[in-house]
């Protein structure tokens, strides 16, 4: 029998505190073994100095193309290079230059592409067929041009000339990003305030677009690596006394004959590693979008 | 089993990662042959989800957690997909909310029926098919059924589109429809013509219907039962007729007090407090009980069974159990006016004070207030490239006075938004003059003299939607961005104190300063969008339909707002709406525009008591009136998407009433 | 006819660049028609061979003196191959268009079908394997898949060819051929593969979350249906449009393979020409590249024309308004 004390006029409580949330384990989600493996790769090459066996750059004739085993641990090139010294000293040459040329072509494509989105229609029209003739032109042959007029290449040649040629399709995006924000109505209130041009690129434009490149910047680093390699390996790219994983792959057709599959299969290991990781994060960095639900299932 | 679809003791839940949430609780519902349901809620209320949960066309996290649902005497709550398959489309279907988006734009219309017709009917033969195509289209209400046959939904307006998707629907002589929100995203004139054309389906087929929608007035004209929903509950079900004169669950009554006809003369509207409840970790007991003034320490304790008023009319309330009989006594006594009574407006004395106010007003207006801002000839177009042109708004020109809020309604394309960005100077006009203050704003050299002034002096209001606030920056840094692109230094001390101060006024806790516009709720961020246009202290701010997408009740304390900005500190706006509604009551005067064109402007008296342009005429007999009885009473005018005639020039029929009309 | 003349325009532009830019690059075009023997050669011997190849006039007296022949057809000489550059190109233009023809067609079909499997159960354990190997495989560099395979299947077991077109005397043998195509084309179609099929998978998953999908499942449509008859449709034109514009990349993978296998193609040719100043077959190269380029891009353009019923009809609807909810 419920009492009768019950009924009667209370008004509105307060609110009941809502239960903590239920803690969600902060790595789900989050592709946690890349990011170890690419610290580890990072550290290792960082500080290679303090812990490889022998010195990278020194020919030890006597002891050409010997299979891994207790003194070289991964063997060593037909030169009498230690593979193993190799990698994490050549990781330098070769994450530098894939970092490198990123920021110099985000640089590029963040300029170019802010200033079409943000011009007339005509100079917007005009620019992006300056674009598209570049992406045109054959980007071997660029590349070997560049490097023809640049002298001998070195790491830093290399990066300019890969950061040079791959900025164009980051720019197409953040163009078309560009003038999608230019049509919100935050910037639109913000003219009417009197904003000027660059009080809108920089609080209202940028955080906006930004996260859309954080993806296909870290993307380009990986390309920037690939290419790299494909580069050194074609000979167009770091010479052999330069070491980086692609100069190391260079000598692979020799390695063919000789049979020796450890001066191919590890450093294409560890490069493909490194670019699986990158490839890792640069989708973790996507999926943090907006997600609708699937209809059909 | 009685009726067509029979629901007992229905719970849906959704399993997110974030636990899960409870839409539907233990509902309760029964469809008979013919018969039209309305499911009337607040959005989040799950009465999208129940229709939904019923045809199964929920998403795989959600999973019906209790209960059973019983169609056509069958048991199909637990129907594989391959059954359900059968039975959408020759049992139920369903008509969506979003005419736009809801057809496939790269099918024809006809193959899109064609495919709903053979999905049922396999062997249908080719000139069989084409006939029945033709056939819906006609029902419909789409005269010239070949020409549509081959049109693709690009092609068509967004009336014509819900047509179409309406044909898809019966394209199976479905016996139950769902009709989910189908003419929230239309304008008025358009909705009354889809409303009609509802009805008169479901006289000729005979089709059992439930209407989603959370607007009343469309109830009271569609409806014959209505079902009242509140976090995930059905709180209270019955006749139409019982439930709009003698609503007896307190969200019931709130949701008609809440009614911008209610408080018509009143100075603030009546608002619910408090917000829905998050459907995550529901409350125990009576949802409503939080936002209830007159809540039973029983309510919080226990939910209410639903208890019997008549034999069609039952509400889940403790007021009726039979020991809260002196409750009920005590609360009726107090004058809380419960039930819609439009002819004699609930409480007399508020109208009589309220009219009392108004008089005093008036006769403040006898001394002419200074025009604030004036509009003359205004005309402008878009070039669509090509050399083609649309005239957005063409040969407009009224007046606004200081300290009043000026109205301007139309449907969408007739050219209100122009009208606004060119006052505010973010489109130069082809043609004609905007003087504020006596300066020329569409002169570019006494712009660039006044242009300070003007910047802090005249403010803009989006309708609130995911690009009116930049979602990377903080709400303080949001309110306070016009003061540090002013230039001005912060009164009181720095740019987050004068932020804070901001907020408090419109009403908001200081709490949200450092969060970011996506942590808001769609009122919360409205808020900061008035806050940040009060920061420098404007004397004129242009709201561009800024309660368009807003929650009814969320409307109402938005609307209170500004009308306290208007009586306490004599801001003047200018109201964009489509909602007329909320312009009667807000508004001091109002202008009408019809494809670019003003066609009639005045006080909101005249103009809604006697419209004088058959465009204003159709518009207020289109809008749904929630009274059933008035309702079924109206035959609407013969409402064809006509043309009005825009010919002509500005009359003047009494005294500051404007109308477009031929003279002689 | 606008478009005609843009096209023509934009091969003129691309030729005078390359032109221009080979000729301004420092290197010896004479180490290519001479070879090593450069070294040896006396200054009048230099200053000889300089005037019979045509070298010392200005630039642009060359480039008129290049256009004038060009436009008759003739291509000029070839420096290492002392051919007709037309020749010399025509003659390996066939395998690299077998080669990278063959590829593309079998990247357009499976990955049409790949991304299809994946997108029918999203996020089901064979979406998922499938993402996760694709990934992998992906990053793999293209030139290294290929020295793997050879190692592999060449080397260790024996079962492939590792180089060339064909072998000694099988010249016209079809089998022989097929034989020696297998592990190139694999290289190809591997490598390239899981980015087009990913990106036919994220399309159909973006049509499967449009409202239209939920109205023609009320219509009675049972899964497989609304999977291929709308959501499939709708993706299909932006598919072929990225196809048409992927051409030019991946018939430009193939020079790296060509390189590693050692396959008689153009690729070879091209790398040589730049890299040793074969000025006429590098332009020749260049110009039938570029052709190739935009020819693509304004197929890519005609079919997003053609296929879309927005833009086929020419009614582009002004939003003016600000949009109701």
């Amino acid at each position: 029998m419920m009492e009768n004390r019950l009924f009667r006029v209370v008004g509105i409580r307060p609110l009941p505190q809502r239960p903590p949330e239920r803690k969600r384990k902060w790595y789900s989600g989050k592709p946690i073994f890349s990011i170890v493996f690419l610290i580890v790769i990072f550290t290792g090459c960082m500080t290679c100095e303090w812990f490889m066996t022998k010195d990278p750059a020194y020919l030890d004739l006597y002891n050409c193309s010997v299979p891994p085993g207790r003194e070289f641990l991964f063997g060593t090139d037909t030169m009498g290079r230690d593979i193993f010294s190799m990698i994490w000293y050549g990781g330098r040459a070769s994450l530098f230059i894939g970092i490198f040329s990123t920021l110099l072509s985000t640089g590029i494509a963040v300029c170019f592409g802010a200033f079409s989105g943000c011009a007339p229609a005509w100079l917007d029209e005009l620019l992006m067929r300056f674009v598209e003739i570049m992406i045109s032109v054959p980007g071997l042959l660029i590349i070997i041009l560049i490097q023809a007029v640049l002298g001998p290449a070195s790491v830093a040649s290399i990066s300019f000339v890969i950061g040079i040629t791959g900025w164009t399709s980051m720019a197409k995006v953040i163009r078309t990003e560009v003038r999608q924000i230019r049509g919100n109505e935050h910037v639109i209130a913000a003219r009417c305030m009197g904003g000027g041009f660059f009080h809108i690129l920089w609080k209202h434009l940028a955080p906006n677009f930004l996260p859309s490149i954080m993806f296909m910047a870290v993307m380009n680093i990986r390309s920037a690596i690939a290419a790299e390699s494909t580069l050194s390996f074609m000979g167009i790219g770091l010479p052999l006394e330069v070491i980086s994983w692609g100069s190391m792959l260079s000598l692979s057709e020799k390695a063919l004959s000789a049979r020796a599959w450890w001066i191919i299969l590890i450093p294409g290991v560890f490069l493909t590693a490194t670019l699986l990781c990158i490839t890792e994060l640069g989708n973790c960095l996507r999926r943090c979008g907006i997600k609708r639900e699937n209809n059909l299932s | 089993m009685s009726g067509l679809l029979e629901i007992k003791n229905l719970s849906v839940s959704f399993f997110t990662p974030e636990g899960e949430v409870q839409a539907v609780r233990d509902v309760s519902l029964s469809l008979k042959e013919g018969e039209v349901l309305a499911l009337v809620g607040e959005s989040g209320c799950g009465k999208s989800v129940l229709c939904k949960s019923i045809m199964k066309l929920l998403p795989s996290a959600a999973k019906i957690k209790a209960g059973n649902i019983f169609a056509d005497g069958a048991d199909i709550t637990n129907y594989r997909e391959r059954d359900m398959c059968r039975l959408r489309g020759k049992l139920f279907s369903m008509v969506f909310q979003d005419p736009m988006t809801s057809l496939n734009p790269a099918m024809s219309i006809g193959a899109q029926i064609g495919e709903a017709v053979r999905s049922h009917e396999r062997r249908i033969s080719g000139a069989a098919l084409e006939a029945r195509v033709m056939e819906l289209i006609a029902l419909a209400g789409l005269d010239r059924p070949e020409a549509y046959r081959k049109l693709y939904p690009h092609h068509l307006s967004g009336g014509m589109r819900q047509r179409c998707v309406l044909a898809v629907a019966l394209a199976g002589n479905p016996r139950i429809l769902f009709a989910d929100e189908p003419t929230t995203a239309l304008d008025v004139t358009i909705q009354a013509q889809i409303l009609e054309l509802f009805r008169e389906i479901q006289r000729k087929l005979r089709t059992a219907t439930i209407f989603v929608t959370h607007d009343l007035g469309v109830v009271a004209r569609a409806a014959d039962r209505v079902a009242v929903m509140y976090a995930g509950r059905i709180v209270e079900i019955g006749t139409a007729e019982e439930i709009f004169y003698d609503p007896r669950h307190p969200y019931t009554q709130a949701l008609m007090r809440s009614l911008p006809a209610f408080s018509r003369g009143r100075d603030t509207l009546y608002t619910i407090p408090g917000m829905p409840p998050a459907l995550l970790d529901p409350p125990g007991g009576d949802a409503f009980a939080w936002r209830n003034v007159n809540a039973l320490d029983v309510d919080y304790e226990e939910a209410p069974p639903m208890f019997r008023v008549t034999d069609s009319h039952y509400a889940a309330t403790w007021l009726l159990d039979e020991r809260a009989e002196s409750i009920r006594k005590q609360i009726s006594g107090q004058g809380g006016c419960g039930h819609l009574d439009l002819e004699n407006s609930g409480c007399q004395s508020g109208k009589k004070e309220a009219g009392k106010n108004r008089d005093v007003q008036t006769a403040d207006a006898g001394k002419p207030q200074e025009v604030l801002l004036e509009v003359q000839h205004l005309s402008h177009m878009y070039s669509l490239g090509k050399g083609r042109a649309v005239r957005a708004v063409e040969d407009v020109s009224f007046q606004i006075r200081r300290g009043e809020i000026f109205g301007l309604v139309g449907e969408s394309g007739s050219g209100k938004s122009t009208v606004a960005r060119c006052i505010m100077n973010i489109y130069r006009p082809r043609k004609g003059r905007i003087l504020y203050k006596g300066i020329d704003t569409c002169d570019p050299r006494q712009f660039r003299a006044n242009r300070k002034m003007l910047q802090t002096c005249r403010q803009l209001i989006f309708q609130d939607s995911a690009s009116s606030l930049n979602q990377r920056m903080k709400v303080w840094d949001i309110i306070a961005e016009p003061m540090k692109l002013g230039h001005r230094k912060p009164p009181r001390g720095s740019f987050r104190a004068e932020a804070e101060f901001q907020m408090h006024y419109v009403g908001l806790d200081p709490c949200y300063l450092d969060k970011y516009p996506s942590e808001l709720s769609g009122g919360q961020r409205q808020r900061v969008a008035i806050a940040r246009a009060l920061t420098m202290e404007p004397e004129f701010l242009a709201a561009d339909e800024p309660i368009a997408s807003l929650d009814v009740s969320i409307q109402a304390q938005i609307v209170n707002l500004f009308k306290h900005l208007q009586q306490e500190h004599g801001f003047t706006f200018l109201f964009i709406a489509h909602d007329l509604a909320m312009v009667e009551f807000l508004c001091d005067r109002v202008g009408v525009m019809y494809k670019g064109r003003l066609v009639e402007s005045g006080t909101v008296e005249e103009v809604f008591s006697h419209p004088g342009h058959p465009y204003t005429q159709a518009l207020l007999s289109a809008i749904p009136i929630p009274d059933p009885g008035r309702e079924r009473a109206r035959k609407p005018a013969e409402l064809r998407e006509e043309e009005f005639s825009l010919e002509g020039e500005s009359v003047e029929i009494s005294p500051g009433h404007f109308v477009l009309r031929k003279k002689g | 006819m606008k478009k005609l003349m843009l096209f023509v325009f934009s091969i003129f532009l691309l030729s005078v660049i390359v032109f221009y830019v080979s000729r301004l690059a420092p290197g010896d075009p004479l180490i290519s028609y001479f070879g090593d023997r450069v070294e040896k050669m006396s200054p009048e011997e230099r200053q000889w061979a300089e005037e019979k190849l045509g070298l010392n006039d200005p630039i642009h007296v060359q480039y008129v003196r290049w256009l004038n022949n060009a436009l008759h057809g003739d291509f000029g000489i070839s420096y290492k191959y002392k051919m007709d550059a037309a020749e010399v190109i025509r003659s390996r233009l066939g395998n690299t268009l077998i080669l990278g023809g063959t590829g593309f067609v079998l990247i357009f079909v499976f990955s049409l079908l790949l991304g299809i499997l994946c997108a029918w159960r999203e996020d089901g354990w064979m979406d998922r394997v499938i993402c996760k190997l694709g990934t992998i495989i992906s990053c793999i560099p293209e030139f290294w898949l290929a020295l793997v395979l050879i190692l592999v299947f060449a080397l260790r077991l024996s079962w492939l060819p590792s180089s060339g077109a064909y072998s000694i005397g099988k010249n016209g043998d079809l089998w022989d051929r097929i034989v020696h195509l297998i592990l190139p084309l694999s290289v190809v179609v591997i490598s390239h593969l899981w980015y087009y099929a990913y990106m036919v998978r994220n399309r159909i998953l973006e049509e499967v979350r449009a409202d239209y999908v939920l109205l023609a499942r009320s219509k009675g449509l049972n899964k497989r249906s609304v999977m291929f008859r709308h959501c499939l449709r709708n993706a299909i034109p932006s598919y072929l449009s990225i196809m048409a514009i992927s051409v030019p990349h991946v018939l430009g993978g193939t020079y790296i393979v060509e390189m590693v296998f050692s396959y008689p193609g153009i690729g070879t040719l091209s790398y040589e020409s730049a890299r040793y100043k074969d000025y006429n077959l590098l332009m020749l190269l260049c110009i039938l590249s570029g052709i190739l380029v935009i020819l693509c891009s304004m197929a890519a353009q005609l079919i997003n024309e053609r296929i879309d019923p927005r833009i086929r009809s020419g009614d582009v609807s002004a939003d003016r308004e600000v949009n109701k909810t």
